[in-house]
């Protein structure tokens, strides 16, 4: 921006007469052109989401076979009336608000573990050589492989059922902040020494600001994993939890019920991605857009 | 010359391939998925050991319409009935087999299938009283009896026929559903859960209620003898597959009936190649299979079982977990009948009978045959096989001499006094007092007994010196 234009901007005020506060629909228009983009993508995504639900009644109510086959598939009809017997029983809404508690803690204690050592480990050759390695066996496991354990390792069922789903976020969050930390400008790392700034001032001021579009990136990432563990983890409850609740309804075959079980985890998981990438805009307000 | 011979070579060689590849214009490939339950060791003679000796090969019909039919058997092994139906329903399976429970809810799910049904149209293996499923505590609780587990946490796989067995216990003793905390694990779950302390008991069907006691940490407190309602796991099969091929199902069931008739012949071998096939350890798979064992092998559809089944619908009724379905019309025994009919064996006659096969032969210690089965006893020496014992005080003297001689001792045998089930010796409690050794399953019966003839219960080492000293105490 140049000085000229800012001496413009600042003058305008001064010389013009006060205006009438802007109609309604100006302000509407104005409103529609700011987030015209916003409501587009709305606009289209209400549009696929209905394409898509349309595309599954019409499979499963004509029962397409197609090598792909669904004859048995549930219909979005059936998994709707199973939905609306969910919501009247206080039960399911237990279910969720239990998941939605243990996702929550053991995202926060991977977020909290995790961010910090992929800092350490990205500045630090030692401690990246030691930890590196194990984190790389530990990590390829999936969540079901892990039940036994961590039923073995925990003393209460609730604490084994959070250990899995932190598993789940914890490697997807160290290896972004790591892959972040690797990213950034050696530049600007020496600018900041020559400026005489100290390892605690470059770790604050250059290297966490420079990672964190990774570590959110790791984050988000990791939300979605700790959601896709839910149901191996949940497989310990044996009472709540929306994973259980899918897994209960797999042992008593239930298709409309496992049906409702995925979509709800699906948007749960949604709802949380949005709510991270939420929190990075207001982190991050230099990415804005 | 020599120069043409390689072309030559090619020229045939190509030829003979191409022979090899394009099948006989009019062989078909018929692939026979068949789903099985290998850990659940009451249906192995209708999955692992079929599969294991080549039966089913051996009975497949080759002649007439099967002359260019080639079929492709697949075992697929499951660790629960649910996955089954599961992959019956995608067509994946033909024949499946289950535990009671998943059974109905195979036949009631198959209700809405547009392409096929399903029809119950054997049984692998029956309890009569119900025995097979059981519930256990950690062996070091404090636990007894299920009035001790009030308000405490026990978990059993939902939708199981151990599932059927609680609810029905505690609709026997009058217990609220609040009763038990009742939560739901599959087996795996809950043995490790059982083993950690994490919950206070767990109920399942064959065979974890007799398996964790044996791998040393739990203790069986209920045996569904209690609740007398018949168990059994039985043969579904899809009817557009059945229909299509009614020999193969009754060639099935004729590999079914060599199986069992295998098992019968030499209970020790087989109980020796199913540990081998299944990895439960044969200990385990005698207590249930062998004489006197905790399960019948018998493949009639009992109308006991039936009504059992007619049942447990209302149970699940009750449940909200199904609508209407009759049991009776989801019964098809024209294949197993076939299949006795063309083995020249009497349907009706195995129909009627409710007969186990027990043990017999000659008391080797106690010097006298074996008169009454349900009181006798059996000790597994290592190297000396499976020894029959007439009684309790005697499979007891017994063990103690084979021990004074060194011997190594798999396991010991012996009956419950008042319900008749096949019991690990050295789980049981013994009522011993006035020459008499009687062992229980539950400790109370146990301490009611010695009350009667005025003894006192002991646990297994304490009888086994009491069954030396002559029982008494």
């Amino acid at each position: 921006m140049s000085a000229s234009a800012i001496a413009e901007t600042t003058s305008v005020p001064a010389t013009t007469p006060p205006v009438a506060p802007p109609s309604f629909s100006t302000l509407a228009l104005r409103w529609y052109r700011l987030n015209r983009d916003g409501l587009r993508a709305i606009a289209i995504g209400i549009v696929s989401l209905a394409a898509f639900l349309l595309v599954w009644h019409l499979l499963t109510t004509y029962r397409v076979v197609f090598f792909v086959r669904f004859t048995n598939v549930p219909s979005p009809l059936a998994v709707y009336a199973s939905f609306t017997k969910a919501i009247h029983d206080p039960k399911f809404l237990m279910h969720i608000v239990l998941s939605c508690r243990r996702i929550f803690i053991g995202f926060s204690l991977a977020a909290i573990v995790g961010v910090p050592l992929g800092l350490i480990m990205g500045r630090f050759k030692l401690a990246h050589e030691i930890i590196f390695p194990v984190a790389e066996v530990l990590r390829p496991i999936p969540a079901i492989a892990w039940v036994p354990m961590a039923i073995m390792l925990w003393p209460t069922n609730e604490q084994s059922i959070v250990y899995i789903t932190f598993l789940g976020s914890f490697f997807p969050i160290l290896v972004n902040t790591l892959h972040g930390m690797s990213l950034v400008d050696p530049v600007l790392v020496r600018a900041a020494q020559c400026l005489g700034a100290r390892e605690r001032s470059i770790f604050r001021e250059v290297y966490f600001p420079a990672s964190l579009p990774h570590i959110f990136t790791g984050l988000t990432v990791g939300m979605g994993v700790a959601w896709v563990s839910l149901i191996a983890a949940e497989m310990i409850s044996g009472q709540y939890g929306i994973g259980y609740f899918t897994w209960e309804a797999y042992s008593l075959v239930q298709y409309a019920d496992i049906a409702l079980g995925m979509i709800a985890i699906g948007v749960l998981g949604l709802g949380s991605s949005m709510l991270i990438r939420g929190a990075g805009r207001l982190v991050m307000p230099w990415r804005l857009k | 010359m020599v120069r043409h011979l390689p072309t030559l070579s090619i020229a045939m060689s190509v030829t003979s391939l191409a022979l090899l590849l394009a099948p006989p214009a009019s062989a078909e490939t018929v692939t026979l998925g068949i789903g099985i339950q290998d850990t659940t060791t009451n249906t192995v003679t209708a999955g692992a050991v079929i599969r294991q000796l080549h039966l089913l090969e051996k009975y497949l019909p080759k002649d007439g319409k099967y002359a260019n039919i080639k079929f492709e058997i697949e075992w697929q092994n499951f660790t629960s009935g649910p996955p089954v139906t599961n992959a019956m329903m995608a067509n994946k399976l033909q024949i499946g087999m289950m535990g009671d429970y998943p059974l109905i809810v195979n036949g009631f799910t198959f209700d809405s299938n547009p392409e096929s049904k399903s029809r119950l149209i054997g049984i692998a293996a029956y309890s009569l009283s119900g025995s097979g499923n059981g519930i256990v505590v950690h062996k070091d609780s404090p636990y007894y009896d299920l009035a001790d587990l009030k308000g405490k946490l026990v978990s059993v796989p939902f939708g199981s026929a151990a599932h059927g067995m609680v609810l029905k216990a505690m609709q026997d003793r009058g217990y609220g559903s609040d009763f038990f905390q009742l939560v739901s694990q599959s087996p795996e779950v809950g043995s490790t859960n059982l083993q950690e302390k994490k919950i206070d008991a767990h109920a399942d069907f064959v065979p974890f209620a007799e398996l964790l006691p044996f791998r040393g940490f739990a203790r069986k407190i209920f045996d569904g003898v209690e609740t007398n309602l018949p168990t059994f796991h039985g043969i579904v099969a899809r009817t557009d597959f059945a229909e299509k091929y009614p020999e193969v199902v009754v060639a099935y069931f004729k590999a079914l009936i060599a199986a069992n008739q295998w098992l019968r012949d030499d209970p020790k071998l087989a109980a020796e190649k199913i540990q081998e096939w299944t990895g439960i350890n044969k200990e385990v798979v005698y207590i249930f299979l062998g004489p006197g064992g905790n399960m019948t092998t018998d493949p009639t559809i009992k109308p006991a079982l039936i009504d059992a089944a007619t049942a447990d619908v209302k149970v699940l009724q009750n449940l909200g977990r199904m609508k209407e379905f009759d049991p009776k019309k989801w019964v098809d025994d024209s294949y197993i009948r076939k299949a006795f009919a063309e083995m020249k064996l009497d349907y009706d006659a195995q129909l009627a009978s409710t007969k186990n096969y027990e043990i017999s032969g000659e008391d080797s210690f106690c010097k006298k045959p074996i008169t009454d089965p349900r009181k006798a006893g059996e000790v597994w020496v290592d190297d000396a096989g499976i020894l029959p014992f007439s009684s309790a005080a005697c499979t007891l003297g017994a063990y103690a001499d084979f021990k004074a001689k060194g011997k190594k001792i798999n396991v010991a045998y012996v009956f419950d006094g008042t319900r008749g089930i096949k019991l690990f010796a050295n789980q049981a409690f013994f009522a011993v007092g006035n020459g008499e050794v009687a062992p229980f399953l539950l400790k109370k019966d146990a301490e009611a007994y010695a009350a009667k003839i005025s003894g006192k219960v002991l646990g297994f080492d304490d009888a086994v010196k009491a069954a030396v000293g002559g029982g008494k105490t």
